[in-house]
């Protein structure tokens, strides 16, 4: 086999520690040889074991199912343990999602944004019963309308669409695409027993569905192509229509 | 010195951490969980391909109970597993599926009338019943006599996950976020709780509880190959191990999955070879059918894995720039089934390696997958050497897979072992025995502890890269203690192994930060990952049999006179190199299905000798029953139901198996 | 929602007062507002260009908003009132939109980054709606204003005075711009956020919308830009006979000197034009 010859990448980092004092958010590049189906999990961990051990970021399950690495690759939000840097240009930049608090350099607190959400828009099944009689065979759903919920109910929290968006990014409270798409997930949901009152409650004014001036930032960057135009339109509908009604 | 009390404290918030502290919850005990990222960011979601309950909804799961599931996971076992454990199982599986069914996972479901299937590589038409339209689906899956495999299309953990850890937060339990437990505090005979350390500021606070729950899943990382998240290190074994009164039990079996992505080692589903997809060698030749032609693709996974590698060693494999692998060939279930019901595998396809599964063959290579070995408790959940330590899901050994699992019974084994273990430790806070008696010396002799080993390795004179060793016990751990393994490879692993641990008693760090620094974090982490991969190397050393994913190739058979026993690994002296390795018996008198041949891979094992007596009695059993429902003999047989927690306990009903209104 | 709450806490915390349904009415009708005045703008569009027809096919049209054609009598007043109905429609538009306008700087910084870091269409769409929208109450109104309080002079001669002799072509030329780009977005954003048109692939709908929005963006600007340059070159031409009404040409005919009543304004008496440049 003939050697191929590596682009050298050219990465900017922007780094920042806030726990430190002396810290002051900059960008730092980063030299590094290309290799073959290298991705940016395993070109920052290269960076982290070769070039800096401090430099932070997140990553579980490098695999594009976990949620927990988005960044913004040249400014746009993104997974990054998919994102193969042959589909990238020979110099790019690296940052941490906005919005979500900065834990440090690429890492942020997704997780606490999260929870506070599904806290907010408790994003759970309100069923009828609490407890259920297990040995019992399950309530039959139609087929299609399982395979309609599992395609929204893809959503992995990752906080692009909310990095994505121009509504969050102005207004702290808005509930953001992954906040009404799970309100959409419920609401087609037969076990859940909420009314559209109920999530009119939820999402009726303008840090719910109200605030969303269709920007599609949140559409045009889940990676998980999840629907979520018309998943909003679908909630913002039935949310007039309670208004009206 | 900040100290946090609770009832429970679980340490891992996956799958079945989740699922215990929701049990202990309900009934009443304050639970706080621990978790090292986001609890939806757990490894559980990564479990694409379903989740094994004899539900028999679907036509070709049709007939299929507890018995069959039960059959299935011993003899995937190798017979490794307590039957007890494995029985609880598989009658709590159909339970905890429901379960889930009822709180929103959103299940595929039986659709009525025909249908097309790939089955062995052929289209065949099945039609499905009215009475199953709307039940849950289930799926073909390696090693099991039934279609049971329970799945929502191909993100089974992962809506799992979601389900379970919004139910968490609709109980309002708690989950410290991005908080490590660096040690178990106890005393010898009794777990306290643990010293933890906030990965972001830095700070060690000591959680002090009446229960202890590990539940951290796998310890894959000590690989370099392996299709498990990078926080799937086993450091919540190396807690257990590092008490030196815990004990892990079996961690020389590992589970090596035959479809990893080549060469990322990104997890393809079995619903991949479930839903008849196909193995292909250089040539484009289907070669599991020479090696296996019963089971072919859908044998389990360690025989599987070794069929893959044994057919590379003969020259087989297909060459890449990166070494050589085989085909899995999904092109004959078609565009629509592959981008509905494999819609991940078709994403991995294309994001990692540019491949349209749709037109072309995706590159695979078994890797590392499943630690079976772990944390060994009893049927309880409980360890029976440090009282209120729990462990539940990967990170314990119950032992319900013995020395392989089954594809679709680790996600189910979460859950399960989640609603057994939860409602045990609740009973266990019940008692006021165990009310939370200890004293501040031990919290405050224990968290400085920690702090002196945290400032040693910041402010210290070591000098050692804990990267470096890291990396050098993952190619230890895939070249040496992989598939195929022999004695002197084991020999020589443990050895430098062993070389390496001293070695990690004298690492340095660079950077000095006292918060996040996820350099130190490598460091106190591979410490502990050296000594759980000791555990597997020197236990897979000492076993001179085959067993499962267990194979010697200078012992390839499985010896059930020898070896029908487990492996217990402690660490009692912290300056030692290696653990200490005890075996606990596995009693055939008491099986209710005594060892014998597997139905796939090898013929040739030794017997135990108590195995034909025993098996006598069964037939004896059987035959003097013959009529008899199937409760009742499988109660003259092993009367299990005791051990489970009322409130699990009662038959399953399904379509051709009412229950009474 | 929660009935163990409702024992806990009692009904007074469980009934407390429901979230008001407004910022739902004030979401519909700031879309209901801006689809009537785009439809508004087409149809405008329509009746101005007429001039690209001649300028007895304004005149006509002109003529017939004020009910001539159905009363035998012009009542310009029915333009002011309609102009005035649409400057409400203006201002309520306004304000229901300005409530998503950045409120202050920091807010404003924000957006200007995200959209320079996102380099998103739709997002970019947006801001140029924020400042084509801000710039439009301001000419809009002056335009509507104008028309309320001048409502007989629309017409060949009259607008085209209007647009050159009296320098507005410039205010024109803006409220084109600003209009047609303002209301060409606005109708996509529309659909998009209604999913008006999503059928069973919304993507390749909305695909198709900015296809067709940008084509219709660019048709009615080309008609605009069309309009005021003949008004701009009748009001050059006829800068001569600055002040005098146009008189259509089968009148003109019918009238002997070359003027002829024009159609009468209700309750004023009918007068009668002066021949240009009589003198």
């Amino acid at each position: 086999m003939n050697e191929v010859k590596h682009r050298k990448l050219k990465i900017s980092v922007l780094r920042y520690n806030p726990q430190d004092p002396e810290s002051v958010p900059h960008m730092q590049t980063y030299e590094l040889e290309e290799a073959d189906g290298m991705t940016l999990f395993i070109a920052l961990n290269e960076i982290r074991e070769k070039l800096d051990p401090s430099l932070q970021f997140d990553y579980v399950c490098r695999a594009g199912i976990c949620g927990s690495c988005a960044m913004l690759v040249n400014g746009r939000p993104a997974l990054t343990c998919r994102q193969l840097t042959k589909d990238l240009g020979d110099e790019f930049t690296l940052a941490p999602l906005p919005v979500f608090e900065l834990i440090g350099d690429l890492s942020v607190n997704t997780g606490k944004w999260m929870r506070g959400m599904s806290e907010r828009l408790e994003t759970w099944v309100h069923a009828k019963e609490q407890e259920i009689d297990l040995r019992r065979i399950e309530e039959p759903m139609d087929p299609e309308l399982a395979e309609k919920l599992y395609e929204v109910d893809r959503c992995i929290e990752c906080g692009c669409c909310v990095a994505g968006c121009g509504t969050a990014r102005m207004r702290e409270d808005f509930v953001g695409a992954v906040g009404l798409n799970k309100i959409a997930r419920f609401k087609i949901d037969p076990r859940d027993t909420r009314s559209d009152d109920d999530f009119y409650e939820l999402v009726g004014d303008d840090d719910g569905v109200f605030g969303c001036m269709s920007l599609l930032g949140c559409h045009d960057v889940c990676p998980k192509q999840l629907p979520l135009q018309t998943q909003i339109a679908y909630v913002r509908r039935k949310m007039v229509a309670m208004a009206f009604s | 010195m900040r100290v946090i009390y609770t009832d429970v404290l679980v340490i891992g918030a996956g799958l079945a951490g989740q699922r215990v502290a929701i049990a202990a919850k309900r009934r009443g005990h304050d639970t706080i969980i621990l978790s090292l990222v986001p609890p939806k960011r757990s490894h559980s979601a990564a479990a694409m391909g379903g989740m094994q309950a004899s539900l028999a909804n679907v036509i070709k799961g049709q007939g299929d109970n507890e018995d069959i599931h039960f059959g299935d996971t011993v003899r995937g076992s190798d017979w490794g597993a307590d039957q007890d454990v494995v029985r609880m199982f598989v009658n709590t599986s159909p339970k905890a599926v429901r379960e889930l069914a009822a709180w929103g996972v959103p299940w595929s479901r039986v659709r009525k009338g025909d249908r097309q299937v790939i089955i062995n590589g052929e289209k065949v038409t099945i039609t499905e019943r009215d009475e199953a339209h709307g039940l849950l689906a289930q799926r073909d899956f390696g090693g099991t006599k039934k279609w049971r495999t329970c799945y929502v299309s191909d993100g089974t953990g992962h809506s799992m996950l979601f389900v379970v850890s919004d139910h968490v937060i609709a109980e309002g339990i708690p989950v410290h976020e991005r908080t490590e437990a660096l040690a178990l505090i106890h005393d010898g005979s009794r777990c306290h709780g643990a010293v933890v350390r906030n990965l972001i500021t830095g700070e060690l606070v000591a959680y002090i509880a009446k229960a202890t729950t590990i539940a951290t899943g796998g310890a894959g990382r000590v690989y370099r190959v392996t299709t498990n998240a990078v926080i799937c290190e086993g450091t919540g074994m190396a807690l257990a191990l590092e008490t030196g009164a815990a004990a892990l039990g079996n961690m020389e079996a590992v589970q090596f999955h035959p479809t990893p992505i080549f060469p990322a080692a990104i997890l393809l589903t079995e619903g991949a070879r479930g839903d008849g997809g196909l193995l292909r060698d250089v040539d484009g030749h289907r070669f599991m059918p020479d090696y296996e032609p019963e089971k072919k693709e859908l044998a389990s996974r360690d025989v599987v894995s070794r069929r893959i590698e044994e057919h590379i060693r003969k020259g087989k494999g297909a060459r890449s720039r990166f070494g050589e692998h085989v085909w899995l060939d999904i092109t004959l279930l078609g565009e629509h089934h592959i981008k509905h019901n494999l819609r991940e595998v078709y994403e991995i396809a294309k994001y990692f390696n540019g491949v349209d599964p749709v037109k072309e063959w995706i590159p695979i290579r078994p890797g590392q997958h499943y630690t079976m070995g772990g944390i060994r408790t009893k049927p309880t959940g409980e360890s029976p050497t440090l009282k209120g330590l729990f462990a539940a899901g990967e990170a314990a050994c119950w032992d319900m897979h013995g020395f392989n699992r089954l594809g679709g019974n680790s996600v189910a084994e979460t859950v399960v072992a989640g609603m057994i273990v939860g409602e045990f430790v609740a009973d266990f806070c019940d008692r006021t025995e165990n009310d939370l008696d200890v004293s501040t010396g031990l919290i405050r002799e224990f968290v400085a502890r920690e702090q002196a080993k945290i400032d040693d390795l910041l402010h210290g004179k070591g000098t050692e890269d804990a990267t470096r060793l890291r990396s050098r016990m993952q190619d230890l751990m895939t070249d040496k203690v992989g598939i195929f393994r022999t004695g002197a490879e084991l020999e020589s692993a443990v050895a430098e192994l062993e070389e390496l641990l001293k070695k990690s008693r004298n690492l340095g760090v660079r950077s000095k930060s006292t918060g996040s620094n996820p350099e130190l974090v490598t460091a106190y982490r591979t410490q502990k990952m050296l000594k759980v991969a000791l555990a597997i190397a020197y236990g897979a050393l000492t076993r001179t049999e085959s067993r499962g994913a267990h194979f010697r190739v200078d012992h390839p058979r499985r010896d059930d006179a020898q070896w029908l026993k487990r492996t217990l690994a402690t660490w009692k002296d912290e300056t030692a190199s290696l653990p200490t390795l005890e075996y606990e018996q596995l009693d055939v008198k008491k099986m209710e299905l005594p060892p014998g041949w597997r139905g796939y891979g090898a013929k040739d094992y030794i017997d135990h000798p108590d195995t034909s007596k025993r098996q006598a009695e069964v037939d004896e059993i059987r035959t003097k029953m013959e009529g008899a429902d199937r409760f009742a003999v499988q109660d003259a047989l092993m009367p299990y139901e005791h051990l489970l927690p009322e409130r699990l306990r009662g038959r399953n009903e399904r379509i051709d198996e009412r229950l009474p209104l | 929602m929660n009935r163990t709450l409702e024992v806990i806490a009692g009904s007074d915390l469980v009934e407390r007062p429901r979230r008001s349904r407004w910022p739902a009415r004030l979401d519909y009708l700031q879309s209901a507002s801006g689809l009537v005045l785009a439809l508004f703008m087409w149809a405008h569009m329509g009746f101005v260009s007429s001039i690209l027809f001649g300028k007895n096919a304004l005149w006509v049209v002109a003529r017939t908003f004020e009910g001539y054609y159905f009363f035998g009598h012009r009542y310009p007043v029915i333009v002011s009132i309609a102009a005035a109905v649409v400057l409400a429609l203006v201002i309520g538009h306004a304000a229901l939109a300005v409530r998503k306008f950045p409120i202050n700087y920091r807010q404003f910084r924000t957006f200007r980054g995200h959209m320079a870091m996102m380099r998103h269409g739709d997002t970019s769409l947006w801001f140029a709606q924020v400042v084509t929208g801000f710039a439009l109450f301001f000419l809009a109104s002056v335009h509507l204003y104008i028309i309320m309080s001048n409502p007989g002079k629309i017409g060949p001669y009259e607008s085209s005075f209007r647009v050159w002799d009296q320098h507005l072509w410039p205010l024109y030329l803006l409220l084109l711009l600003a209009v047609e780009f303002h209301g060409g977005i606005g109708l996509y954003r529309l659909s998009v956020k209604w999913n008006w048109f999503g059928g069973s692939n919304p993507d390749e709908a909305r695909h198709g919308l900015k296809v067709l929005k940008w084509a219709i963006t660019v048709f009615f600007l080309a008609i605009g830009l069309a309009t005021l340059a003949t008004f701009i070159k009748i009001g050059i031409t006829a800068h001569p006979i600055y002040g005098e009404r146009y008189v259509p040409t089968w009148q003109q005919d019918a009238l002997p000197g070359h003027g002829g009543q024009a159609a009468p304004v209700a309750g004023q008496p009918a007068t009668t034009s002066q021949a240009g440049g009589a003198q």
